[in-house]
């Protein structure tokens, strides 16, 4: 009886260790099979979802802490297609809010592109409107019979950054924009594009929750602080803007910096954009130069030029302030007979005289005493023919000539003198005469403050691009350009604050020719002369109700000097130099 | 005398078959006994670790979510505290723009000019997401670096 029993049991027990082969043998036939890829593939699927982190771009603040450029959210808006119930009420619901065509969108979700499990319908769309459709798909679930789906199931909504510039048109040639691709283009977000947007990161995060740790750390782009005050800037703005319907001007550009570290305060240009609306571009702008022409448009300054002429030659002791000449009114040089801006003849002057007066004869004259070599010298060591370096996006140097190239001529060292024949921008024009007004030390335009990452502050060092004259001939050119102004009752004088400075007027080439016509004037003026705390250029194109820069750009320096020393808080001389004695 | 006999029982007692299948019956349970110990052990740890990870999920999601709302309120406030706006209020409220002979300086001494604006209020942001090891880390990957430490400290 035993036995039997036993035996039963074997039976039982090997025909149960044969259906556990046979299932192990079933198992591992499966695994082996031609469709196990095919299985294995669809598990893949939904093992794991590829996602891309994208960093918050980095925020850029004024030097108040004024915000200038920020994130705002946006949303993407799909439809998963695994789960769509209806959609024509997706198509009904999204064609109504964002105003889009209906069959389109009914069209794009019934035949959507192969081997795609979700659609993007609409990105970048306002919040307020995607809330919209979010209450809209949530009222609609509620109504739904209980364990049904209702009709907008399967609309995604997915939130992501987008740039937003709170000032709107504020300083948008120094700021530039971001498209929605994400790049950068022109000034700060431009030349910090890399910076700013950090670095996105691409995962496949796997939807088992134990593998959480897979989540990845996603570094924010850095923060930067500018040197710009918003307010300077905006007063700036209206400034130039008052400018041009005063002067009939066709453009221009008014620039403040501090010369005492080259730290741009305030940089307004005649066309601007709102640069939430940068897709306007195109029609706000007929070249890329026009965007900042501080930077990137060079021009012959004219004028101006005669006072890193002077320092050349008073650096060179080729003349000092008192050295006489006798103006006849026109002089000649490599075959070509210069005349002064009057025509007229100014008899014997000294070199304060000769800047008072601005007269290109007296420049012809000296620069001839000096000698091409050492003119050219130190105009490289100005930066001529040379970027600033300033940081933003867009800045072109312009062009000096010089001997032995194949279109220098005897007569430009003449004409190059007084500002003709050579051109520059604004911002070169700067930093070259920041070097008298600086002591000889000749700083490099920034507008960059500080960068914050991780929560550490790196403040930007004043950087500086060499002694290209000395202090002592910075110090007499400062007091001679100040004289030179007081001399002659200038239209840039600011009640209450000694500056230095000079106009310039340059004709216009056209066609090959000069356009007596047609001028672009310019004022290039610091203060307070004792101890510099601003520098400002202001150059008007083509103004129609003076042709002259004493005229049109002179008083615009004034009127914005008297806004700079408000909104920095620069008391006049008798109080700050009360401050000093005390 | 009468050890022959003790002996003979204790060896029919030890031989048994009764207590011979109680022995392969004890040590069988106690193999499934310490077979479930160690699958329940496996669904604890696992639940928890799968429960933890959701809750990283659901609080970086969070933490995305506020970082979102705070850029857009600060967005938001720039923007109504823009300079053409905050100009538009001063007008409408009476205010106009001065003029240079109106100002007039006072010497206040020990006065000292405030440096521009520094952004040092700001805290240090820590990382996404930043994982104990305890959710991470597999008991043998626990108990190895236990013995490190514990052959570190000896």
């Amino acid at each position: 009886m035993r036995q039997q029993y036993a035996r039963r049991t074997q039976v039982l027990a090997c025909a149960m260790g044969l259906l556990a082969l046979a299932i192990v043998v079933q198992m591992t036939r499966i695994q082996n099979s031609a469709e196990a890829v095919i299985f294995s593939q669809q598990a893949q699927n939904y093992a794991y979802e590829l996602k891309t982190y994208y960093p918050d771009r980095g925020e850029i603040y004024d030097r108040n802490g004024r915000l200038l450029a920020g994130n705002k959210t946006v949303y993407e808006i799909g439809v998963d297609l695994n789960t769509v119930r209806d959609p024509h009420a997706i198509a009904f619901a999204v064609s109504a809010e964002l105003n889009m065509d209906y069959n389109q969108v009914l069209d794009v979700i019934n035949n959507p592109p192969d081997g795609i499990s979700y659609l993007v319908i609409a990105d970048f769309i306002e919040a307020q409107q995607a809330f919209n459709l979010q209450e809209l798909k949530k009222a609609l679930q509620e109504q739904a019979p209980e364990g049904t789906l209702a009709g907008l199931t399967g609309l995604q909504f997915k939130p992501h950054p987008q740039r937003s510039y709170p000032e709107d048109a504020l300083a948008s040639n120094i700021i530039g924009f971001v498209t929605r691709e994400g790049r950068g283009y022109f000034g700060i977000e431009g030349k910090y594009d890399t910076l700013l947007s950090g670095n996105a990161v691409q995962v496949l995060v796997p939807t088992d929750p134990n593998k959480a740790f897979e989540i990845p750390r996603v570094q924010n782009g850095t923060t930067l602080i500018l040197t710009i005050n918003r307010d300077l800037q905006a007063a700036a703005e209206e400034v130039l803007y008052d400018a041009l319907l005063t002067y009939g001007a066709q453009g221009g550009t008014i620039v403040v910096m501090d010369p005492r570290n080259g730290e741009l305060l305030a940089m307004a240009a005649s066309r601007r954009m709102d640069l939430n609306q940068f897709w306007n571009y195109n029609v706000i702008y007929d070249q890329s130069s026009e965007f900042n022409p501080a930077i990137s448009k060079p021009y012959e300054p004219g004028s101006v030029m005669k006072i890193l002429t002077m320092a050349a030659a008073l650096d060179s002791s080729t003349v000092n302030p008192n050295t006489t000449y006798l103006d006849t009114g026109s002089v000649l040089i490599g075959g070509v007979t210069i005349q002064n801006w009057d025509q007229q003849p100014w008899g014997v002057q000294n070199m304060v005289g000769c800047l008072q007066h601005s007269l290109n004869v007296c420049m012809v004259t000296i620069t001839s005493q000096m000698g091409a070599e050492i003119f050219y010298d130190y105009m490289d060591a100005f930066g001529f023919g040379h970027l600033t370096g300033v940081d933003m996006e867009g800045e072109v140097s312009g062009r000096l000539k010089v001997p032995g190239d194949a279109d220098w001529y005897p007569v430009d060292l003449g004409t190059n003198s007084f500002g003709q024949g050579v051109t520059a921008t604004p911002m070169q024009m700067m930093m070259a005469v920041s070097s008298i007004a600086n002591n000889g030390r000749m700083v490099m335009p920034h507008a960059l403050y500080a960068m914050v990452r991780d929560g550490r502050q790196y403040n930007v060092p004043a950087q500086f691009a060499g002694s290209p004259v000395s202090e002592a001939t910075a110090d007499t050119l400062s007091e001679m350009l100040a004289i030179s102004l007081e001399a002659e009752a200038s239209l840039a004088l600011v009640p209450g604050y000694r500056v230095a400075g000079k106009t310039g007027t340059a004709q216009i080439p056209v066609n090959g020719f000069y356009d007596s016509t047609q001028t672009n004037t310019s004022f290039i003026g610091w203060g307070p002369v004792d101890d510099p705390q601003f520098m400002i250029y202001v150059w008007l194109e083509r103004p129609s109700e003076s042709i002259w820069g004493s005229e049109t750009a002179a008083p615009v320096f004034a009127e914005m000097a008297e806004k700079t020393v408000l909104l920095l808080d620069i008391p006049p001389d008798f109080i700050r130099h009360q401050l000093v004695a005390k | 005398m009468n050890i022959p006999n003790v002996n003979h029982y204790i060896h029919a007692y030890k031989v048994a078959p009764w207590r011979i299948q109680r022995q392969w019956v004890g040590s069988a349970l106690l193999v499934v006994v310490t077979l479930a110990m160690v699958a329940t052990l496996y669904l604890i740890v696992t639940s928890q670790a799968a429960i933890a990870g959701r809750e990283i999920q659901d609080l970086t999601y969070s933490i995305n979510l506020s970082q979102q709302v705070s850029s857009n309120l600060q967005t938001r406030l720039a923007s109504l505290t823009s300079a053409s706006a905050m100009e538009r209020r001063a007008l409408e409220l009476g205010f106009r723009p001065m003029e240079s002979d109106e100002v007039e300086y006072l010497v206040v001494p020990g006065y000292a000019k405030p440096d521009p604006f520094i952004l040092n209020s700001q805290q240090l942001q820590l990382s996404a997401l930043t994982i104990p090891p305890e959710y991470n880390q597999s008991l043998l990957d626990w108990m190895d670096e236990n013995l490190l430490s514990t052959r570190g400290m000896q």
